[in-house]
């Protein structure tokens, strides 16, 4: 193509291309900072949650009287929710799925130097596996002659999730293997490996999301009381969400610290990220949509400006093809230069956010797919204006002389 | 060399038609200098726009070089202008953000020739209108005979079959005008028809044959060929 | 002359209408963004009782043992002990007067059935919280120093925990439950618009205190402690639990928890701080303070900047605005050039008429002034659009656990911020303006008519 022709024609108008590239650039910086923000925002995001959390209820309460029999209460509790109709299984646990925080160390070996690796533990009874609706893959499932009710008697026998056994040993062979549940201390045996489900925030943004141990455990006392997981009829959740709080009310003692569906906590746990990855992009779209009603506007702009010559060069043979080439070669050339230099700017900004942000979020793949897309947005925005070029008559060139 | 046959165009808008030429039979031959006369609105710029392929017509053949160019769709056209044709204007149409090496080489680049070729006849048309030292230039730097030195050197790169001059020394003063119809000469003599309109009889005179448009009619006007040597001798 | 001109512009501003709307609504999509991030920066930054907050101050003494890691930013400083927090407390300097606080909570509850108890955070401070940090009240007010000492069963609470207990009433005398404790209203505060819960160092966005209760009455009652405590070693070695126990222990030990403020008048300040040398000397001589000695006494105004201007969001946003707003302004330029360049054949005639370069100039300024002015009024009405977005974001990011209500006020516009919006886009209009202006200008009157 005449791209010397072309560079000799920008040099003519060196004002309104380094303007054209600036505002690429920028559009290309305010683009990738934001697609680079959101990725690295969303990365694990909004997984399988593994259990039906739709029709799970999670109930909180919360005694502040200290004189309360708290381990007699939960049992009264559980008898009360279970008559309820549409509740399936109830299972009280320390932990909730999706906003399970307490991160804990567990070793393979007994040394001090042993490698640790992150879970959450869910303490629960032998119902919760029927609660979380979850699979039993190797091994057994806990029974009621397993759950530990003595707050000082120890567990011996553990139960992890499938990713949780792969973590610990590289072929997921984890039945009978022991665990240390604290640094050189608290030894417990797997004895079953079940399906994987949502643990929480903390290891979900490590890329650990399913990593879970259970144990059986009902130890609950004042200032340790549990949550109360119930797994409902498929559809009823909503409709006795209500019925079930009032269980809690008109008891002096303690209070209904929360009640809600696990779909609301699932939602919790994603919308702050995402809804803040998802500003950034929708201001980043606007952003590209202005580019390109600019560009669009210019070209459109110069095809006006340069009728005369189109007209000229169609008179000297040039054929409409010709004419469209060298549009989108000339926008190209400038669009090159742009992304260049956006290339540059959201390097440095990058950085810049890195620190910010504390993570790395610089990622060149996805800065080269922006590039791309950028590209192809700005040939469409010469294209449809430049089929107004390709129309000026040749004719053009015999008039108004 | 160019042949129309009954060629008509018609201008139509909701309201009227214009008859912008009735039935045009005209032969020219290879190597002829045609001077093209009439009043402004006779139809002298239409004629320019269909013998240049500018335009389509609607009615009757015409034959450019052997070929009927009618029914032929634009990309035919362009590669047809773009070899047959020069082109020289009375603005000059020279693209005013180019230097004039690479206005003079627009044509040669939609011809597809290679640089070392392009080059060369650049060059060699620089040279024939006296600007070889000027390429780097742009059009504005220019006085305007020079420019439509440029023009010419533009029409003639492509060593097309004929050139079709549209009023070339309208812009131009007397001194400049003289020199431009010279280097026109020059050119005929040396095997390329040139066709040229103007309103200048001085200047129609030097041509080998006279054609004048009338509402859209075209004749043969008599002269001498014999007097216009004697005239240019 | 003006009139004219005037007259001029606003013909030439309908000449083209499409390209003028787009002129106008890029500088006002721009804008607006701009406004919004820049609103919502201002409140960030913010600064709660303005007015006096450069006499604020912090009080941080380094009581840490001889072994301790070496501390050089404020921030990273430890609180007060117990035991300086009193003693500071007792000095009488003219003016001068100190509130110290830290966080507590409890299931706030009302003997009546029918309102469901609630787990709440409590700030157990001084009388001098309400007056230093000038707290508005719609019922009643603080509790008095007689309180302070006696530790009686008042309590402070929010307007919108009055709505839910009391119904809205004026509930200045009623009963009200902590656990199983009674207290007294003694005050209902009104609506407390500060942006950042500053008196307890956390200085976390919304979510102020909902209830207020004097620290004696807090110690009287061991309520739990929620604090972060830096203690000596000696004192951590068999992992006391401070937070629910202890009491007595904690309170003569040398571990800090407590936020101690003083509000010093510019002509004490000096004095302040040469006395609070003083006393870091006087304590060495009984055994504490084994180090260098290192105190902070830093106002308001100062860490509000800090932890202003390390908000990853906001700084991010207004990076993102930023670039946004120039993307904008530099499609303005070529709107504004294609625009004025259409006009060549006018401005080349109006020259060749006799006008001047200056007039020409003068007249489209104006015009851009005008298309800064409707730009700033249609950015404004963008920026409205996007705090209302911005704080339904906020909202649903929360999943609702704070009211519109609470939080509406961080995303209102304001005189000065609407004024610097309007001064941006007028100044920003004349910036893109100035080349597409000078091409224009520097139209000869000849060439134009000559060229058609």
């Amino acid at each position: 193509m005449e791209i010397k022709s072309i560079l000799l024609s920008l040099k003519q108008n060196k004002f309104m291309a380094s303007i054209m590239v600036l505002q690429i650039a920028f559009t290309m910086a305010v683009l990738s900072l934001s697609v680079l923000l959101a990725a690295a925002t969303l990365k694990e995001w909004n997984l399988p949650s593994g259990i039906p959390h739709d029709d799970i209820i999670r109930v909180t309460p919360r005694f502040y009287d200290p004189n309360m029999n708290v381990a007699a209460a939960v049992q009264h509790d559980l008898q009360r929710l279970q008559a309820i109709d549409g509740v399936q299984a109830v299972s009280p646990t320390d932990q909730v799925p999706f906003a399970a925080e307490v991160v804990r160390d567990v070793y393979l070996s007994v040394e001090e130097e042993a490698q640790s690796y992150k879970t959450n533990i869910f303490s629960a009874d032998e119902k919760l596996l029927k609660v979380l609706d979850l699979t039993l893959i190797a091994g057994r499932a806990f029974t009621f002659s397993d759950v530990i009710a003595d707050p000082d008697a120890k567990n011996s026998e553990v139960m992890i999730s499938q990713s949780m056994a792969k973590a610990l040993f590289d072929n997921g062979n984890a039945l009978d293997k022991t665990v240390w549940l604290n640094k050189g201390s608290d030894p417990v045996k797997i004895v079953g490996i079940y399906s994987d489900f949502m643990n929480g925030e903390t290891l979900n943004y490590f890329g650990k999301s399913y990593q879970t141990m259970i144990l059986p455990r009902s130890s609950w006392q004042f200032a340790a009381e549990p949550h109360y997981l119930l797994r409902m009829t498929p559809g009823l959740a909503v409709q006795k969400l209500e019925d079930i709080a009032t269980v809690f009310y008109q008891e002096q003692g303690r209070y209904l610290a929360v009640y809600e569906r696990l779909s609301r906590i699932q939602k919790r746990m994603y919308d702050g990220r995402g809804s803040r990855a998802l500003t950034f992009l929708v201001i980043s779209l606007v952003l590209v949509l202005i580019t390109s009603f600019g560009i669009a506007g210019f070209t459109s702009f110069q095809v006006n400006q340069r009728r005369k010559q189109i007209g000229i060069r169609r008179a000297l043979g040039g054929r409409k093809s010709d004419i469209m080439a060298y549009f989108l070669t000339e926008n190209s050339i400038i669009t090159f230069a742009g992304l260049l230099l956006g290339t540059v700017v959201t390097l440095f900004f990058s950085f810049e956010l890195s620190t910010m942000e504390q993570q790395n979020i610089l990622d060149l793949v996805l800065l080269m797919v922006i590039a791309l897309l950028l590209w192809f947005i700005n040939v469409v925005a010469v294209w449809l204006p430049g089929r107004r070029a390709v129309k000026v008559p040749p004719a053009i060139v015999t008039r108004g002389s | 060399m160019l042949k129309m046959e009954n060629v008509s165009k018609i201008y139509r808008t909701e309201l009227i038609e214009t008859h912008a030429l009735r039935k045009v039979d005209l032969h020219i031959k290879a190597g002829e200098f045609v001077a093209i006369t009439g009043p402004s609105g006779s139809g002298k710029t239409t004629f320019l726009n269909l013998a240049g392929l500018l335009e389509t017509f609607e009615e009757g053949d015409y034959y450019l070089d052997g070929e009927n160019v009618r029914g032929m769709n634009d990309n035919q056209l362009s590669d047809l202008r773009n070899e047959k044709i020069g082109f020289i204007f009375q603005s000059f149409n020279l693209l005013a953000d180019l230097p004039l090496y690479q206005n003079i080489e627009v044509p040669l680049r939609y011809r597809g020739l290679s640089q070392a070729d392009r080059k060369q006849r650049v060059e060699q048309a620089l040279e024939t209108v006296g600007l070889a030292s000027r390429a780097k230039h742009l059009p504005t730097q220019l006085s305007g005979g020079q420019q439509q030195r440029v023009a010419i050197a533009r029409a003639i790169a492509g060593e097309p079959k004929f050139l079709l001059a549209d009023e070339p020394t309208g812009n131009l003063d007397s001194l400049m005008a003289q020199q431009v119809m010279e280097l026109l000469e020059k050119i005929n003599q040396s095997g390329t028809t040139i066709i040229m309109v103007t309103h200048d009889d001085k200047l129609a005179r030097r041509a080998h044959r006279n054609i004048q448009i009338f509402d859209g009619q075209v004749s043969d006007l008599e002269y001498s060929v014999a007097d216009d040597i004697v005239k240019r001798a | 002359m003006f009139r004219y001109n005037l007259s001029l512009a606003l013909a030439s501003l309908q000449q083209r209408p499409g390209l003028t709307f787009l002129v106008i609504l890029t500088l006002a999509i721009g804008l607006g963004l701009y406004t919004t991030v820049q609103t919502m920066a201002f409140y960030n930054s913010s600064v709660p009782v303005a007015h006096k907050s450069e006499n604020l101050f912090l009080i941080q003494v380094d009581s840490r043992e001889a072994s301790a890691e070496p501390i050089t930013e404020q921030v990273s400083m430890v609180d007060t002990t117990y035991k300086d927090a009193m003693n500071l407390q007792q000095w009488q300097i003219p003016g001068v007067t100190t509130s110290l606080n830290w966080n507590t909570n409890g299931v706030i509850n009302v003997l009546d059935n029918n309102v469901p108890a609630i787990r709440s955070e409590i700030l157990a401070t001084n009388s001098h919280f309400f007056s230093m940090f000038e707290t508005p009240f719609i019922y009643g007010s603080g509790w008095g120093s007689e309180e302070d000492s006696s530790g009686a069963g008042v309590i402070v609470i929010s307007r919108a925990m009055n709505d839910r207990l009391f119904g809205g009433e004026n509930s200045v005398g009623q009963l009200l439950r902590i656990d199983t404790l009674n207290l007294k209203v003694i005050g209902v505060m009104a609506d407390w618009t500060i942006t950042r819960r500053f008196y307890d160092r956390s200085f976390a966005p919304g979510y102020l205190h909902e209830f207020f209760v004097p620290y004696r009455f807090a110690l009287n009652n061991d309520l739990p402690r929620n604090a972060r405590f830096n203690c000596w070693s000696v004192e951590t070695q068999d992992n006391p639990q401070f937070r629910t126990e202890n009491l007595q222990r904690l309170l003569n030990s040398e571990c800090s928890w407590i936020s101690f403020w003083a509000e010093i008048p510019d002509q004490q300040l000096a004095t302040y701080q040469t006395q609070l040398g003083n006393y870091i000397e006087s304590q060495k001589a009984l055994g504490r303070f084994p180090r260098e000695p290192q105190m902070y006494v830093t106002h308001l105004q100062d860490q509000v900047n800090y932890y202003g201007n390390r908000n990853g969001y906001i700084n991010t946003f207004k990076m993102i605005s930023r670039l946004f707003f120039a993307v904008c302004l530099l499609n303005a330029v070529s709107i504004l050039l294609a625009k004025f360049i259409r006009q060549s054949r006018e401005v080349s005639l109006r020259r060749a008429l006799g006008a001047r370069k200056t007039t020409i100039i003068y007249q489209y300024v104006l015009e851009v002034v005008l298309i800064g002015f409707m730009g700033g009024l249609l950015g404004i009405l963008v920026s409205k659009i996007g705090l209302w977005g911005m704080l339904n974001i906020r909202l649903y990011a929360v999943d609702y656990t704070i009211t519109a209500q609470s939080i509406a006020h961080q995303y209102q516009l304001n005189w000065l911020l609407i004024g610097e919006a309007f001064l941006t886009s007028i100044l920003c209009a004349l910036l893109v303006s100035l080349y597409p202006i000078w091409r224009v200008c520097n139209i000869s009157p000849a060439t134009q008519l000559k060229a058609e």
